[in-house]
């Protein structure tokens, strides 16, 4: 079940992207786009699982590149959350290798799958909800951002060095 | 951990990015990855509150017997989305059924129990701790703990029945035991004529010897048995081990040690055990069934060591062996070794020298040729002139083709009583 979730997403995530890109013009990045689609796979097929990050990355810079240029966001975001989706379940691949026999593999992929497509939903609807509600980018939206990134930050900061300890 | 660093990178450099360029769309695309942080985060696992327990079916077995551990989880705490347990057991047992590794989910109160059945070669294994790893289902946080379980696994050599080894040490100990003591009185074997003396049974008294002195009678008089003082030395040098290929006659040797160790306790002697290794591994002389466990694990944690220190067998101290006792020493033999062995002798031990045997061991071997026949040839006369020189010293030696199992091949050679020297 992983491994058909893991492959349909990395072949929906790269196909967005392709037609994203070729829907305004772009033929030739949409080619390069199903190639690098193809060692994608490929890697997974060898069991490189590093290189589900190298495509989480890529597939996120071309989409935000997408969207600052103005394609159509619609496949762009699926592209960016099917990635997601392709990138833990890489990890959960690997992580279901230390599974025995006896263990409960099914319970347990069920509820994860189960568990990935809802946040990813929640994400696309979230996101969707954003695109539709477009607020006015002033500068006191700006400084509230900001303040929210830096908030963030210390906030992980914080929580990373309590963890090492 | 390396995972929750990528994501957080990627959600704030998007998050940047659409400030920098005032563009809405980039901080929307940041969105999903921002929940999916915050959902691993919400649910990231609570300090671990596990009871592990382990068991083993049997803790003290011979090489190659199936050993069931059973792995016993209780999750005291809040419920744990995935708990990868993980065993790190020496790479030299075999997993027969089952695996040490396990993914499950565990929720408040439940507990979940694990066999695996392991087997293995000579040694002693420690079962010492069982790491886990718990992390939320996006495998984003965890946290890694480690349950002491202490248990130990003891594959102790196969032990080959001896029924009895004869020894003569010069000096024994006060206790009735099997062993000739050299001292005239109770017993079973004839030693001399003495006066009569009152209370001697009328079924001691030689007639005959008393019917030639008409002033006196005489009694026979039967040598006792006591028990006596063992050093077993057992020669775990590199240089008398290893042979072509690495190939070891060392398990050979562990198996002699046992046998004799297990035949002169059976005999109710007092046995000690020296490891003669890249250090001197000392088993302090003692009787009986405790002794016996002492020893055991001694040899099941010998191990070929090299030194350049103990290359030779000069350390073997006489000061280690109570005066006059009996050494055994189980080893393949190095030419260096016979002036150490002639100077103990010298010093009053009865020295007995069980030595499987190299030349037949390594021949096996080596591919079929005439060179090999004919340094083969040559070995055995060199290691057969130096067999004759320690039993001119008076040095007991049994050889041993290790290819036939001990009992059948020493077992005659050492119950066959031998001259008094």
């Amino acid at each position: 079940m992983t491994v058909v979730a893991l492959v349909s997403s990395i072949i929906i995530s790269i196909g967005s992207l392709a037609w994203g890109y070729a829907g305004v013009g772009f033929d030739i990045f949409a080619r390069w786009i199903v190639i690098f689609g193809m060692i994608w796979l490929f890697t997974q097929w060898q069991g490189w699982g590093w290189f589900s990050s190298l495509g989480l990355f890529f597939v996120i810079l071309l989409s935000a590149f997408g969207l600052w240029f103005g394609f159509t966001p619609g496949w762009l975001f699926s592209s960016s959350i099917f990635a997601l989706f392709a990138w833990d379940m890489t990890d959960f691949h690997r992580r279901m290798r230390s599974m025995a026999k006896d263990d409960n593999m099914r319970g347990l992929e069920r509820r994860h799958i189960a568990r990935v497509s809802l946040l990813s939903l929640a994400g696309l609807g979230l996101a969707s909800i954003a695109m539709l509600v477009r607020v006015q980018f002033t500068f006191e939206w700006g400084a509230l951002l900001v303040l929210v990134i830096l908030l963030g930050l210390s906030q992980l900061v914080g929580w990373f060095r309590r963890q090492s300890k | 951990m390396y995972r929750s660093i990528f994501l957080s990178t990627l959600v704030y450099a998007l998050l940047l990015a659409g400030l920098i360029t005032l563009r809405g769309e980039l901080i929307a695309l940041a969105i999903p990855f921002m929940l999916y942080l915050f959902f691993g985060f919400w649910s990231a696992p609570e300090k671990l509150d596990l009871l592990i327990e382990r068991t083993l079916s049997i803790d003290r077995v011979t090489p190659n017997t199936d050993v069931v551990v059973t792995l016993t989880v209780t999750n005291h705490g809040a419920d744990i989305e995935e708990l990868l347990l993980d065993e790190k057991i020496s790479p030299r047992l075999m997993f027969r059924i089952g695996s040490p590794r396990h993914l499950i989910r565990l929720t408040k109160g439940s507990s979940r129990t694990f066999s695996y059945t392991i087997a293995g070669p000579r040694g002693t294994y420690v079962f010492d701790s069982v790491n886990v790893t718990a992390t939320e289902s996006l495998g984003l946080i965890r946290r890694e703990q480690s349950f002491a379980t202490n248990k130990k696994l003891f594959i102790f050599p196969e032990v080959k029945r001896l029924k009895y080894v004869a020894i003569h040490p010069r000096r024994t100990r006060v206790y009735a035991g099997t062993i000739p003591a050299r001292v005239g009185g109770t017993g079973t074997e004839f030693f001399g004529v003495r006066e009569y003396q009152v209370g001697d049974s009328p079924r001691m008294i030689n007639w005959q010897v008393s019917a030639r002195h008409a002033e006196n009678l005489y009694s026979n008089e039967y040598q006792q048995e006591r028990v006596a003082d063992v050093g077993i030395v057992l020669d775990a040098r590199v240089r008398a081990n290893l042979f072509h290929e690495d190939q070891s006659i060392f398990e050979h040797k562990v198996k002699a040690a046992a046998a004799l160790s297990d035949a002169f306790l059976s005999q109710g002697n007092r046995v000690g055990l020296l490891v003669y290794s890249g250090y001197l591994g000392w088993t302090i002389p003692g009787y009986g069934k405790i002794q016996r466990e002492r020893i055991m694990q001694a040899l099941a944690r010998a191990e070929v060591g090299v030194s350049s220190v103990f290359a030779g067998l000069e350390h073997l101290s006489p000061r280690m062996f109570p005066p006059e006792s009996q050494i055994v020493l189980v080893s393949s033999l190095v030419n260096d070794d016979l002036n150490v062995l002639i100077h103990l002798r010298g010093r009053g031990y009865q020295v007995m020298v069980i030595s499987p045997d190299p030349v037949k061991f390594e021949h096996k071997l080596l591919p079929a040729s005439s060179q090999v026949d004919l340094a083969a040839r040559v070995i055995r006369m060199e290691r057969d002139l130096l067999i004759r020189r320690l039993e001119r010293a008076g040095i007991q030696v049994v050889e041993w083709d290790v290819s036939i199992p001990l009992d059948q091949a020493i077992g005659p050679a050492l119950t066959r009583p031998r001259r008094l020297l």
